[in-house]
């Protein structure tokens, strides 16, 4: 940090981010070696990876925070339709793990939906979701998710980070600080917020735990797009440029009078960069340029899909930009009550734009080389909760089984990896922890869990840290 | 052709047998006369064989050819397999096969491998036997437990398993497979191969036999007489038959070693122990984590997790790992090269247990918990260096720091400009630039006027804000409780004041450090030392946590990790798990800390002084969301009965009913799902030493005590008597860790740049004799930190300029031994502060409740009293590199990133401020461009423009046409400059 040594690697890459753009820079740094990184520096661009072939480069999240239920969407139980109303068969009660609010004892809940086989791969799709069944054939659903958290804070901080403290780094941190991002202009991982009814936000799913906190994901608005880049209107882009032509010149001056100080030096081009986001940055928000009939493909056209509509498109385009991570988050799914009109106006909002996203990036050749994931932190209980009756009734966390799946990216579409019992409660076939998803998110994008490595109070961390193995049969 | 007529002879007898006795015990048999029952793979099945019993070929890839449903799940707590197994590949080149035993049939190609339970044969990728094909045992695949026995070509064994649950549970998961090729009646507990697994099934269902990779297809398997049992009397009845058994030779038995006479420690055990364990478990950095050298630690004294224990060999882990058959697990290890032990070994490790663990303690002294680590010595008296530069000496501090740097021939830098030295004092203990009122005093500039101005500055109300937020950072200290629903704690404020007054008021070190760990208990009472425990309170809680005992331990290891981190600068958290690999600190030394705390809880504490503001408009100071969001919850608890809204005077602290001053009243708190409170169970609660860290597994009773390798502990201590022994003048880390941290935030980087790891394997400090000369300096001067500043910030060090020198460069790069002013960037806190002195907008009340983001622009003070809340920090903190406010955080990053100008130049803040300075200048220089300029720059760098500055500001007005706008943008610029940003 009070480092005055002459031109240091870092001034130097900093200033090819500006002279050469961003591949020059990833060139540069691949003929650097592979750094790993040490806590207390913070200001140089690291690169780890990527260890492995890459399969994606980018990854798009779609976190479905509260808890999609898994028979209600992607894994139907006629059994459970056979069921209603009755007790949890003992024969699969016992087999459920003891976690509180496992929902064992309360009366099944036929899913209120209707499931159809779609595509040539005929996986089974609920009624929720129409418009992404037809891509079916994309998706590789992963039916045995399990873990044993079942509160949404804690169990949103195991999805995104690995476990439930909230104190690890987020997995797109962990992504950005492995492999950088490719875009110059644009923060390298990207979080959108929507539906912000139900459980809050939890910060860590983006933060940067202990990695430097240039690696957590900026929050940003798909109506003002990344924070701050919208000059105040006292500025025209004349009057900004002279301005910041004033700033280099005084701080030039100032460094000179020091000697060299890369520090500094990575302040005055961070100056650039800045300028250089706040030119891009508004283009890639500003949704004017996108044909009609792609507004309509997303459902900007119509109130319902807007919100998220907007956002998934905003995440073609920064995939488009080269920016490594976006997360969309989208609340509200926690239905203990009410579930029937809850899940319809929940999966109302997303399944076109979904749908619209995949389409688009396929269209496009994007597909192959971003990772698209979809689920929440847990399913939901096959029974009923409380006392709530008819369209009343909902149902209860459960993480002890629920489905996500995963599209494009090196994925093999078309298929279902594991499988629960005949209500839904837990895997029975290939169960699949939150650290294996993570070690396989890694590995799509080129990384190897065990090597991407950060040295935190003298302690060699890595992402998954209680293990998980990469779910090798999801790649084609 | 011989193999097959062995198996038609075999088949014969073994069908009488099961019809003259069908015994009770019996679960399924079949000898496959048809396949009827089965459920056969569609990619390659199984064939019934020409001379009986079934055939199995390979497909090179995972295939299930032949599976059934049991008629009942078995849901037993133990069960015994058998079958006939042949494996007839044409060639040697690497087998593989299993059985499996599963909840559910997972269809042709189902793996059958996560925590399912199988046993066949596979290539050893470890062991004696690596690369050969042997016979395994595993539940699922990550793990597998290989027998010696190698699998011969065309030879019939009879395979034996048993499965079983070490909780007899019908949801317990089986969690121990056992394998028997060809055994005898007599040899149940002499398994070829054992497995356990935490996870397993909890009941099998279906049971199957599968191939893999490595099984070609030109590979033939054959089974034959299946058999599952409730005993092994009854699966064994059947293997009885002789004709199969002894077509496989087995290795010749074992002798069974049985030492009857009484062993001798020092000629038997020790030679053994020497020679064969102790290169991996002997020595405080055993490389294990466990030591054999000491007899306390084999019997689980600092893990709480014996190795063994007199009289229970068959119990111990030390005979269960040398008898072990998973190569994973045995001791010596395999992959190590060492040899298993011989029976022999075994049998006197065995009987040297069994006979009460005799030890020799001449021969193996328990350990003296001593350490020679720099660290753990007391502070020392140090003589301040003799050095030929004397004239260059302010303070003794350069005495030490010229010697270093005369050593390597290195000239410090000149001292730097008055204005510059002004400004960097300002910033530096005050964490405001100076205001052009303040500069204007600063005529016939003398060292009078230095110390004079060092003096103000340290006297000043806002020094106390400034170093309380470093604090604060340590002291992991937020607003509301963290985690998921992040309630707000309405009266934590008062802590943070407690922080800034205990600093402004020279409160001595240890008086500090004693309040904020015990000032419940002291005596005689006083509020500001209940408002102290708010370190012990800034802990997080979670609001949901099901798992009363957990949620509790949670907020004591935070505890423990917080103050040992912070006070101590020892990285202890390594030892809620296991000890510490580095460190000679064990886990019975975590434990013993948290004994310090586990008899009490975090609350809202009621206060006495009638005189002590109690403010009770909380939606003044959290924030819209969050105050809507306490309140409804609080009226929940309000119908629960077990909160009262109360306006009586609280602060957010920590609290102990058995030890506390007894007029201490506890008020209810508000969490989604609170951690249970009962006085009286709280009194009772007893520490005890968690095995691997896990609240399901407490260990022994621990009572409370410091670190052994710190010095003994007294019987019982109580908190205040762990704040009395980390206060004492002997404590070798209290002192030196905290003149460190003074030294860090003056320059950027401690001397043991490694401020809260003064352990083994933190860095050496750079100028060992300084840190320990301050550390004795502090504490002969009445523990007074104001005494410290002084020292440094006095010294020809601290007021040396910051300039490159090539010569110097080349000899200390990092300039370590500081032969110029490190320079360093503003905190977020401080940017957001010096801008608002710029502007003259700074609202300098101090203290009371915080400010929320809706009032900011109404009362624009310091960033410190913004509201904290842990998931909702304030902006310009989130910027630039606050802490998460999770851990106790020593040092903050210095990141650099393009958000950081943006934010500077577009937040609506920011522009805000722009144009407040603006109107500010305008105020003072009226519409002459000349003297904008001027007064600009006094108010943002203090200082006046250079010719060349003056003219560039005059071109940048010209960019436009609004002169209002040009004047805004111009002070806008002006805050964003390096020169403004970093402390010159």
């Amino acid at each position: 940090m009070t480092t005055p040594s002459p031109i240091s690697r870092r001034a130097m890459l900093e200033r090819s981010t500006l002279g050469f753009g961003s591949i020059a820079l990833t060139s540069l740094l691949a003929q650097e070696g592979l750094l790993s990184a040490k806590e207390g520096d913070h200001t140089r661009p690291h690169f780890i990876g990527p260890h492995l072939r890459p399969r994606a480069k980018s990854i798009i999240f779609l976190f479905m925070s509260g808890g999609p239920g898994q028979t209600d969407t992607f894994d139907p139980k006629p059994l459970l339709q056979k069921l209603e109303g009755q007790p949890v068969p003992e024969s699969i009660a016992v087999n459920v793990p003891k976690i509180p609010r496992s929902g064992v004892n309360s009366p099944l809940m036929a899913s209120p939906f209707s499931f159809k086989q779609y595509g040539e791969s005929g996986i089974p799709v609920s009624e929720l979701f129409p418009e992404t069944a037809r891509l079916v054939d994309d998706l590789c659903v992963i039916r045995s998710m399990n873990h044993r958290i079942p509160v949404h804070g804690p169990g949103e901080c195991v999805a995104l980070t690995g476990t439930a403290l909230g104190d690890r780094p987020s997995m797109g941190a962990w992504m950005t600080y492995g492999l950088g991002s490719f875009s110059g202009d644009l923060p390298g991982f990207v979080v959108m917020l929507s539906n912000s009814t139900g459980p809050a936000p939890q910060r860590p799913g983006w933060g940067p735990g202990f990695l430097p906190s240039r690696y957590q994901g900026t929050v940003v608005d798909a109506k003002n797009g990344v924070p701050y880049t919208a000059m105040p209107t006292a500025y025209d882009d004349k009057s900004r440029r002279s301005q910041l032509e004033f700033i280099k010149w005084m701080n030039s001056q100032h460094l000179a009078k020091q000697g060299q100080d890369s520090e500094l030096e990575a302040r005055i081009a961070s100056y650039e960069l800045g300028f250089r986001m706040q030119t891009s940055a508004p283009e890639t928000f500003d949704l004017a340029t996108e044909s009609e009939a792609n507004r309509k493909l997303y459902g900007l056209d119509n109130a319902a899909t807007k919100e998220f509509g907007t956002q998934c498109l905003i995440a073609r385009r920064l995939v488009e930009k080269g920016v490594r991570c976006i997360q969309l988050r989208n609340g509200g799914w926690d239905a203990h009550g009410s579930l029937e009109s809850n899940h319809r106006a929940q999966s109302r909002a997303v399944d076109r734009p979904i749908a619209g996203l995949l389409t688009d990036l396929k269209q496009r050749g994007l597909l192959e080389d971003t990772l698209v994931v979809w689920g929440g932190e847990f399913g939901r209980t096959p029974t009923t909760e409380g006392s709530a009756q008819g369209a009343k009734r909902g149902r209860d966390h459960s993480p002890a089984g629920y489905t996500v799946w995963m599209a494009g990216g090196g994925v093999k579409g078309g298929q279902i990896i594991g499988s629960t019992d005949d209500l839904g409660f837990v895997p029975v076939e290939r169960p699949i922890s939150p650290a294996d998803l993570h070690a396989t998110l890694l590995h799509a994008l080129g990384l190897d869990q065990h090597r991407l490595i950060y040295s935190h109070n003298n302690r060699d961390e890595i992402p998954t840290v209680f293990g998980g193995e990469v779910v090798r049969e999801v790649f084609a | 052709m011989t193999h097959r007529a062995k198996f038609r002879l075999f088949a014969i007898p073994l069908a009488l047998l099961a019809w003259q006795a069908p015994a009770a015990d019996r679960i399924l048999e079949d000898s496959f006369e048809s396949l009827d029952a089965w459920k056969l793979s569609d990619i390659r099945p199984a064939v019934i064989a020409e001379g009986g019993g079934v055939m199995i070929q390979g497909t090179l890839d995972r295939n299930n050819p032949l599976r059934r449903e049991l008629a009942q799940p078995f849901r037993g707590a133990e069960m015994f397999v058998r079958f006939q197994f042949r494996y007839d590949p044409p060639e040697d080149d690497g087998e593989f096969f299993v059985m499996w035993l599963d909840r559910l049939d997972g269809g042709d190609r189902a793996v059958h491998a996560e925590n399912v339970p199988n046993i066949g044969v596979h290539v050893a990728d470890t062991g004696p036997k690596k690369g050969k094909t042997v016979f395994i045992v595993r539940i699922g695949s990550a793990k597998t437990a290989w027998s010696t026995v190698e699998m011969q070509r065309g030879r019939t064994y009879s395979v034996v398993g048993r499965l079983s649950k070490s909780e007899a549970e019908e949801r317990a998961d089986f969690d121990r497979f056992d394998l028997w090729v060809d055994p005898k009646a007599d040899e149940l507990d002499k398994p070829d191969a054992t497995i356990k697994h935490p996870q397993g099934v909890n009941f099998v269902r279906w049971i199957g036999f599968g191939t893999g990779r490595k099984t070609e297809r030109g590979d033939k398997l054959y089974v034959d007489d299946l058999v599952l049992s409730r005993t092994w009397q009854d699966v064994l009845n059947r293997s009885e038959s002789p004709p199969i058994a002894q077509a496989a030779p087995k290795p010749p038995p074992v002798p069974d070693f049985v030492w009857k006479q009484p062993v001798d420690f020092k000629t038997y055990v020790f030679p053994l122990l020497k020679t064969r364990c102790f290169k991996c478990h002997e020595g405080a950095k055993s490389k294990s984590g466990y030591r054999l050298d000491v007899r306390n630690e084999i019997l689980g004294y600092s893990t709480g997790d014996p190795l063994a224990q007199p009289g229970k060999a068959a119990e111990s882990k030390i005979i269960e790992h040398v008898r072990s058959t998973t190569a994973e697990e045995r001791m010596p290890p395999v992959d190590g090269g060492g040899e298993a032990l011989t029976e022999k070994e075994i049998g006197l490790l065995w009987a040297w247990i069994d006979q009460g663990l005799a030890w020799d303690e001449k021969l193996l002294p328990s350990p003296n918990a001593k350490s020679d680590h720099w660290a753990f010595q007391p502070v020392g008296k140090t003589s301040v260096p003799k050095i030929k530069r004397d004239s260059w000496i302010r303070t003794p501090v350069d005495a030490f720091i010229a010697a270093k740097q005369e050593a390597k021939g290195i000239t410090p830098a000149a001292e730097a400009s008055l204005q510059t030295l002004v400004r960097r004092l300002y910033l530096d203990l005050i964490g405001l630039p100076p205001t052009p009122e303040e500069l204007s005093d600063l005529s016939d500039w003398s060292d009078e006027k230095y110390t004079a101005l060092v003096d103000q500055l340290l006297d000043s109300p806002h020094y106390g804000e400034r170093w309380a937020r470093y604090w604060l950072d340590l002291a992991r200290w937020g607003e509301s409780h963290g985690h998921q629903h992040d309630i707000p704690r309405p009266y934590a404020w008062r802590y943070r004041d407690y922080v800034i007054d205990s600093f402004n008021r020279d409160k001595p070190y240890d008086r500090f450090i004693t309040e904020q760990l015990a000032g419940d208990e002291l005596q005689p009472y006083a509020d500001e030392k209940l408002i102290a425990t708010g370190f012990l309170g800034a802990a997080r809680i979670s609001g949901n946590d099901m798992n009363k005992a957990a949620q509790r331990n949670d907020v004591l290891v935070d505890i423990v990790n917080a103050t040992s981190s912070a006070v101590m600068g020892l990285t202890m958290e390594c030892a809620q798990c296991h000890n510490h690999k580095f460190d000679p600190l064990s886990q019975r030394d975590y434990y013993r800390l948290q004994a310090f705390f586990v008899n009490g809880q975090l609350g809202n504490l009621t206060l006495r002084d009638p005189a002590t503001p109690n403010p009770t408009d909380l939606e003044n100071w959290i924030s819209g969301g969050a105050y809507k969001f306490y309140m409804s919850e609080a009226k929940k608890l309000v119908t629960k009965k077990t909160f009262a809204h109360t306006t009586e005077p609280h602060t957010w602290g920590f609290h102990a009913p058995a030890t506390s001053d007894p007029g201490i009243k506890r008020l209810p708190v508000v969490n989604r799902d609170p951690i249970p409170w009962d006085a009286e169970d709280l009194k009772a609660m007893k520490a005890r030493l968690l095995i691997r860290g896990d609240i399901a597994r407490p260990g022994p009773e621990l009572i409370s005590g410091w670190p052994e390798v710190l010095g003994p502990t007294p019987n019982s201590p109580s908190r205040s008597d762990f704040a009395k022994w980390l206060t004492d003048r002997q404590n070798p880390l209290t002192a030196r860790v905290w003149v460190n941290r003074l030294w860090q935030h003056h320059f950027g980087k401690g001397i043991v740049p490694t401020p809260s790891d003064f352990g083994t394997q933190g860095s050496p400090p750079s100028h060992p004799e300084l840190l320990d000369w301050l550390a004795a300096e502090l504490m002969q001067n009445g523990w007074s930190t104001k005494h410290i500043h002084r020292q440094i910030v006095l010294s020809a060090t601290y007021r040396q300029e910051r300039k490159h020198d090539d010569a110097n460069a080349a000899i200390d790069p990092e300039n370590t031994l500081l032969w110029n002013w490190p320079r360093r960037r503003l905190e977020g806190e401080a940017i957001r502060d010096a801008v608002l002195v710029a502007t003259g907008e700074l609202d300098r009340t101090r203290g009371g409740p915080s400010v929320t983001p809706e009032r900011e622009e109404k009362a624009l003070r310091r960033t410190l009293y913004l509201y904290q809340r842990r998931s909702e920090m304030p902006d310009v903190m989130q910027m630039f590199d606050a802490p998460e406010l999770i851990a106790s955080c020593p040092q903050r990053g210095v990141s650099t990133v393009a958000l950081q100008p943006l934010y500077l130049l577009n937040s609506a803040f920011m522009m805000r401020r722009a144009e407040a300075l603006a109107d500010k200048v305008y105020l003072f220089a009226g519409d002459d461009a000349a003297r904008q300029v001027e007064t600009a720059f006094l108010r943002t760098l203090g200082r006046a423009p250079a010719v060349d500055e003056k003219q560039h500001s005059i071109d940048m007005f010209a960019a436009s046409s609004d002169k209002r706008d040009a004047l805004i943008q111009f002070c806008h610029a002006l805050i964003n400059l390096n020169e403004f940003v970093y402390i010159p």
